[in-house]
């Protein structure tokens, strides 16, 4: 039987199987795993389990029909008028990331805000309103993760950790980077109700300074190199970029030109210039 | 298209797929079914959204989500933390050459009881990925949207998924051919 030569070829080789059996693959990814196929016994039997298991799978899983009983009460859910309610903050967009649109009192605290950042006199990279409710919620969430004993749920400076623990903890995986060799090592993680739903956040150390980045989930969305946004709300700095899936926001007491150099560190992390 | 038309259009067609996604989740077919109200409740407020979207994997994505906020609400326990993915991860893959004789391949042979309870026991994570591929026959691309997660942890969980299925069906197998 032919030994996979390491342990990261032969997940490789799995995850390939997978997606080939899947459907997945490109052109070429197919070929490569048929040749592997064809010259491995090992891979083989892989396959010929997974086969079986899609097999017994197909055959013997049922799904459920909803009753007639539930399926009316379904229905009727159409028949009640609509409350003029926010969408859910659940709802997954599965269309480009719709342009916000903000009702009249949005636009008074954005108003507001805008005459708090003109007062303050700082200057951004682009500077413009980001939906003010969402900032003055991170940054107070950051001012009392500040006051507690540690600003943090998990202390860890390692990003294998930190990553897997928000995974299991909210099923949501943001990029996660240490910094440590720029200055900016990683301190570990909390959970932030934001927008009445739980998201994760990074607390990074500068000194003694904490930042704080917070991950809003946007589903599907794709990374961008889009310039970061910055404001300030109460003398915390908050900058804002898209990242792949996530809204991220960075705040912190740090002067504005250290956090900035901060988001650039990170976005270069991930690849998004 | 009016908010009626729609929801009757995009949510109606494809309640018996989001019970079952329920269903997985949850585990139990009557919680399964709140969930389902919640969620169709949810999706006609949000009916908008149902526009220009595939309205299958739009309103599996609202189930899956009002799920596990039920999850969290009622079976805190049940949200399995780990603390080293890493190990827990590798297990999930490495445990693969012990039983790599072909003559042990049973899986075909199990039954659906034995597929229930084994799919039961997977890890929620590896679990909605499982179901929203083997089930609801989604694509990568959509079950990445539907969960808010990249496409390569689709990819790395649906393969563990399956690998912990054909160790737990496998050993149950042996089990019985044992016991015969």
């Amino acid at each position: 039987m032919t030994k996979p030569n390491s342990w990261s070829s032969r997940e490789q080789s799995l995850l390939l199987l997978n997606a080939y059996l899947d459907n997945e693959l490109d052109a070429a990814s197919v070929l490569d795993v048929e040749q592997r196929l064809a010259s491995d016994p090992a891979l083989r039997v892989e396959h010929e389990r997974l086969v079986q298991l899609r097999h017994a799978l197909a055959s013997q899983l049922a799904g459920e029909r909803t009753s007639d009983d539930l399926r009316r009460r379904i229905a009727a859910i159409a028949d009640t008028p609509r409350a003029p309610e926010a969408p859910p903050d659940n709802v997954v967009p599965f269309t480009k990331r719709p342009a916000r649109v903000y009702g009249w009192q949005h636009m008074a605290a954005a108003a507001a805000l805008a005459a708090v950042v003109a007062g303050v006199g700082t200057f951004g990279l682009v500077r413009e309103d980001l939906g003010s409710s969402e900032i003055a919620a991170i940054v107070t969430d950051h001012r009392r993760a500040l006051l507690a004993a540690a600003p943090f749920d998990i202390a860890s400076s390692d990003r294998h950790t930190v990553k897997p623990w928000f995974d299991s903890k909210l099923a949501l995986s943001p990029q996660v980077f240490d910094l440590s060799s720029t200055g900016f090592p990683l301190a570990g993680g909390r959970v932030e109700i934001l927008d009445g739903k739980p998201v994760p956040v990074l607390v990074y150390q500068r000194r003694a300074h904490v930042i704080s980045v917070v991950a809003a989930p946007r589903g599907g969305q794709e990374k961008t190199s889009e310039p970061s946004r910055v404001s300030t709300h109460d003398g915390y700095s908050v900058i804002e970029w898209h990242g792949r899936d996530f809204d991220y926001f960075a705040v912190s007491d740090l002067a504005e030109p250290e956090l900035v150099e901060f988001v650039q560190l990170w976005r270069q992390e991930a690849g998004d210039r | 298209m009016d908010d009626r038309q729609l929801f009757s259009e995009a949510v109606l067609p494809h309640i018996d797929a989001a019970l079952s996604l329920a269903r997985w989740i949850t585990s139990d077919r009557a919680d399964a079914e709140d969930v389902l109200q919640e969620a169709c409740i949810r999706a006609f407020r949000a009916i908008a959204s149902a526009r220009n979207a595939d309205a299958r994997a739009w309103l599996l994505a609202i189930v899956r989500n009002t799920a596990m906020t039920w999850i969290a609400k009622n079976r805190p326990k049940t949200v399995v933390t780990t603390d080293d993915e890493a190990t827990f991860e590798r297990a999930g893959l490495g445990m693969v050459e012990q039983q790599a004789s072909p003559e042990e391949l049973l899986i075909e042979k199990a039954d659906a009881e034995q597929l229930h309870s084994a799919i039961a026991a997977l890890p929620l994570q590896y679990r909605e990925v499982l179901v929203l591929r083997e089930i609801e026959e989604l694509s990568y691309q959509e079950i990445s949207k539907v969960l808010s997660i990249p496409m390569g942890t689709v990819m790395s969980r649906l393969a563990r998924a399956r690998n912990l299925l054909i160790q737990r069906i496998g050993m149950a197998g042996k089990g019985k051919a044992g016991a015969a």
